[in-house]
């Protein structure tokens, strides 16, 4: 018996290594070309539009948290919460990394659905932070406020 | 441009380092579920009825602590096993809902309590909603 698992635990492992090294390699291409002030550019430009964040959070690679601190920034500076939640989820529920392993073990169908339902997912938290607004968004102090000098 | 090869595989290997041991371990955790786990427990619990096993399954990702990668083996498994596609959805869903401690406490700092528990909540509800519909989708 523990031969036969050890056995086709390295028969699976050894499937899917190929693919694993490939995700990490790829994830790694697309975190040089996809920067965090890339995204920030971009998340500026979507203050208010839930679904464009929702849109960047699938395609950004890598972690969270080093997006973290620049949401933050990003929300200080007024962007919508309900933008930064609906980025958090997107890109959290979503990543290049997972397609390939996804592909491989349940599918391309599975890994469609899944890309489109997160999205919808992500789009639906936006919403629902937006409508919670007022109870959920933590009061910035007034120094940390950006002021506009025109 | 070699800079940036450079960078890319050293920080691969990097990466790989410590994702290639957890994804073996995850591997032989999933393989020997499915040698001990009978059929009929795995079957009643995570493929005869989605009202069940889809919040089940989506609580199980949410509090597994293993990282997200390591997720996949395991969810092969339960799905080999005759685990439901809706199922296999919400565990791979629920498991990004709540992170590594790190970022979880980086998002509480930076965004308050109330908008990290909204966010927690409002995820697993719609994570559970999407399940379904993949579920009936996919049927």
């Amino acid at each position: 018996m523990v031969t036969d698992i050890l056995y086709l635990t390295l028969e699976r492992f050894l499937r899917f290594l190929p693919i694993l090294v490939a995700a990490i390699v790829v994830a790694k291409v697309l975190r040089l070309y996809i920067s965090e002030d890339k995204i920030g550019t971009l998340l500026k430009g979507e203050r208010r539009n839930i679904m464009g964040a929702s849109l960047l959070g699938l395609v950004t690679p890598g972690p969270l948290a080093p997006y973290l601190p620049l949401l933050k920034v990003l929300q200080v500076g007024g962007l919508s919460l309900s933008v930064v939640a609906a980025f958090i989820t997107s890109q959290t529920l979503v990543g290049p990394f997972r397609a390939f392993l996804e592909v491989d073990m349940f599918g391309l169908g599975f890994f469609i659905f899944r890309v489109a339902v997160s999205f919808v997912i992500a789009i639906s938290v936006g919403v629902s932070f937006q409508l919670l607004n007022k109870h959920i968004t933590p009061k910035i102090p007034s120094s940390q406020k950006k002021v506009n000098h025109k | 441009m070699k800079k940036k090869v450079a960078y890319v595989c050293i920080d691969s290997l990097k990466e790989m380092k410590t994702i290639i041991p957890a994804f073996f371990i995850a591997t032989l955790v999933g393989v020997t579920l499915e040698f001990y786990l009978p059929d009929e427990i795995a079957f009643a619990v995570l493929g005869k009825s989605p009202i069940l096993s889809i919040p089940l399954a989506a609580v199980i990702g949410i509090v597994l602590p293993i990282p997200r990668y390591a997720t996949y083996p395991i969810a092969f498994s339960l799905f080999q096993k005759g685990a439901s596609i809706g199922t296999i959805f919400a565990l791979l869903s629920g498991e990004v809902i709540l992170g590594s401690p790190d970022r979880d406490i980086m998002e509480f700092k930076y965004f308050g309590w109330k908008a990290f528990v909204s966010r927690l909540i409002l995820c697993t509800a719609f994570v559970i909603v999407g399940s379904f519909v993949v579920e009936v989708l996919l049927w």
